[in-house]
């Protein structure tokens, strides 16, 4: 088992957030979504297992490669 | 028979010699390569270009041992193996340091092989041919100065020709090794890079340098490996995982390019329908303003099927820059990557840009500006880097091609970032899809700045706000400028193919009337 950090590729805020803690995500699968540049930027998952934990709430500012969440795989 | 001894003493004179320079550093010294992971100079040539085709230039050179008797002992080869070669049929002048041979430390000689100034660049020079460095040496010594009794001046030998050539032919640099000093800057001078993830670094100075410098200690992958020095710096254009990978960058960037800036890029004979209409592009940008899409495919779906060859994939990512065919012809792509800051030019994308452009304009290469730009990117740390005077090098740059360009407008065109994906000196057509979208700046935002005073007196001053940008939005509907021949043309996405080959085939006549070497006038901002 390992963790896989998922960080963010830009400056922005958190406009939604798409799964809950303890969920399980497939590769690619929609974790949350950022706002940055008035775009919504998709967050996706790197790798399959279970969303371990989210570092993020919605309406939190995040800076360029900041951990949003954590999957378990 | 006495002449028939001596000529068959020179002949094997010759053999001998030959051989010691086919042993480079010795067995010792190659098996340190290998166990490396890294090939030898000549295995590299050999696997980069045609079999059979190297035509080696100075192979004798090297340091001889001799005898008290005057006989030779030993060869120690020059620390640069050079030569002429082909490259899919095409000739190509390429040389590289030898490492096993004093770490590929630059060699003096009466005249230098390899590396600034060297032999290796007068044959690219003379013949008009591209030049491949496969750069993997620590560049000058400080024991040669012991040998020389005085220590060189920096740049005499010949770096003028390194200049030279970056408006002549197409310069290509391949960084196998840890690069340091000279050969690292020599990797830079070039129109394209590549180096190989984990088994190469490049930086001005190595670890012990730094560590002497400044105190700072570093191992050498993290000051300089392609996390740096392509991801960060883009000092380099690309990395790969495997030599084998860097050599089949160099072949496809090359296959691009014209030998030299006075001929045209090969054109290929097309395989794929100059009149493909391709339904995909009609969906491929969602309806909502704010949610992105994947450019590359988009611009995939509209050049030749797998043609496109993106330069500098990891850095200055707002921006995608790609080599790529239109009905067989070559053309430089510029798009912006809406997932990246909604495509917003930030000063390394700015940078990106510039490079690129030059490079398709010195080669005669038209470019096509696949445009989705909201403008310059905002904020303090975009404002630290510089992006407003990159990005207005960006604008300079592109008001001075020559090339040919197409401006195809897929969203958003706005600002200054817009003004940098144009070509004022050109015809400057600009072709937009439907969605099209352009002005000084975006209605949000700009609304709330230019109608502050009403939008606060308001009794609802989020409802004024939302009915003023509705009001303003029916003015940015991309058929009312093109009424006003503010675009030329707006197109259906499906046409963009045919259309662009088209376009191409036309500007190959103007092409053919500009070749030679680009003047460069004027200060960059």
């Amino acid at each position: 088992m390992a963790t896989v950090d998922i960080t963010s590729e830009v400056i922005g805020t958190v406009w939604k957030i798409e799964k809950a803690e303890g969920a399980p995500v497939e590769d690619g699968e929609l974790i949350m979504i950022l706002e940055s540049m008035k775009m919504e930027i998709p967050v996706e998952a790197s790798a399959a297992g279970t969303l371990a934990k989210l570092e993020v709430a919605e309406g939190d500012s995040v800076e360029e490669d900041q951990v949003l969440a954590r999957i378990e795989t | 028979m006495s002449g028939d001894g001596e000529r068959a003493a020179q002949l094997e004179e010759l053999r001998r010699r030959r051989g010691f320079a086919l042993e480079m550093g010795g067995e010792a010294s190659v098996a340190r390569q290998h166990a490396a992971g890294r090939l030898t100079v000549r295995e590299r040539i050999g696997r980069l270009c045609d079999a059979g085709s190297f035509r080696e230039i100075g192979t004798l050179a090297g340091t001889g041992e001799y005898g008290e008797d005057l006989e030779l002992r030993r060869v120690t080869p020059a620390t640069y193996v050079a030569g002429t070669a082909r490259i899919d049929g095409r000739p190509v002048a390429v040389g590289g340091e030898d490492f096993t041979v004093r770490g590929g430390t630059s060699f003096g000689a009466q005249r230098r092989k390899g590396g600034q100034g060297g032999y290796i660049e007068d044959l690219a020079h003379h013949y008009r041919i591209p030049l491949v460095n496969l750069v993997d040496g620590a560049g000058g010594t400080v024991t040669s100065a012991r040998r020389r009794g005085y220590v060189v001046f920096p740049g005499v030998d010949g770096f003028e020709r390194s200049v030279e050539l970056l408006g002549e032919v197409p310069v290509v640099s391949a960084v196998l090794g840890t690069a340091a000093g000279g050969p690292a800057g020599r990797a830079i001078l070039s129109h394209y890079s590549v180096m190989v993830e984990g088994s190469s670094q490049i930086f001005a100075a190595g670890p012990p340098v730094v560590k002497r410098s400044l105190g700072q200690t570093i191992d050498k992958e993290a000051l300089g490996g392609a996390k740096v020095a392509v991801d960060r710096a883009g000092s380099i254009h690309d990395a790969v995982s495997s030599e084998d990978e860097a050599f089949a960058q160099i072949r496809r960037f090359l296959s691009f390019m014209p030998a030299n800036v006075w001929e045209l890029p090969p054109v290929l004979p097309p395989d794929d329908p100059v009149d493909r209409c391709e339904p995909g592009l009609l969906d491929i940008v969602p309806e909502a303003r704010t949610r992105p899409y994947d450019m590359r495919a988009l611009v995939g779906m509209v050049v030749d099927r797998h043609s496109l060859f993106e330069i500098r994939p990891r850095f200055g990512r707002a921006l995608v820059t790609a080599l790529a065919r239109l009905g067989g012809r070559p053309v430089g792509i510029v798009a912006n990557d809406p997932k990246i800051y909604g495509g917003a030019m930030d000063a390394d994308a700015a940078r990106k840009q510039i490079h690129f452009m030059e490079l398709c304009d010195t080669f005669h290469i038209p470019i096509v500006f696949f445009v989705d730009v909201p403008g310059f990117m905002v904020g303090l740390k975009a404002e630290m880097q510089g992006t407003l005077r990159e990005g207005m090098r960006a604008v300079y740059t592109a008001g001075q091609l020559s090339v040919p360009t197409l401006t195809l407008v897929i969203r958003k065109c706005y600002g200054m970032a817009g003004m940098a994906t144009c070509n004022k000196r050109d015809i400057d057509l600009k072709l937009a899809w439907p969605t099209g979208e352009w002005g000084s700046l975006p209605v949000e935002g700009g609304v709330a700045a230019a109608y502050r005073r009403e939008i606060e007196a308001a009794d609802d001053p989020r409802a004024r706000e939302a009915e003023l940008e509705a009001e303003l939005r029916a003015y940015a509907s991309p058929f009312r400028a093109a009424e006003a021949l503010a675009v030329e043309e707006i197109i259906d996405p499906r046409e963009t193919r045919p259309l662009l080959c088209e376009y191409l085939a036309l500007a190959e006549g103007r092409l053919r009337t500009t070749l030679g070497r680009r003047a460069r006038a004027g200060v960059a901002p």
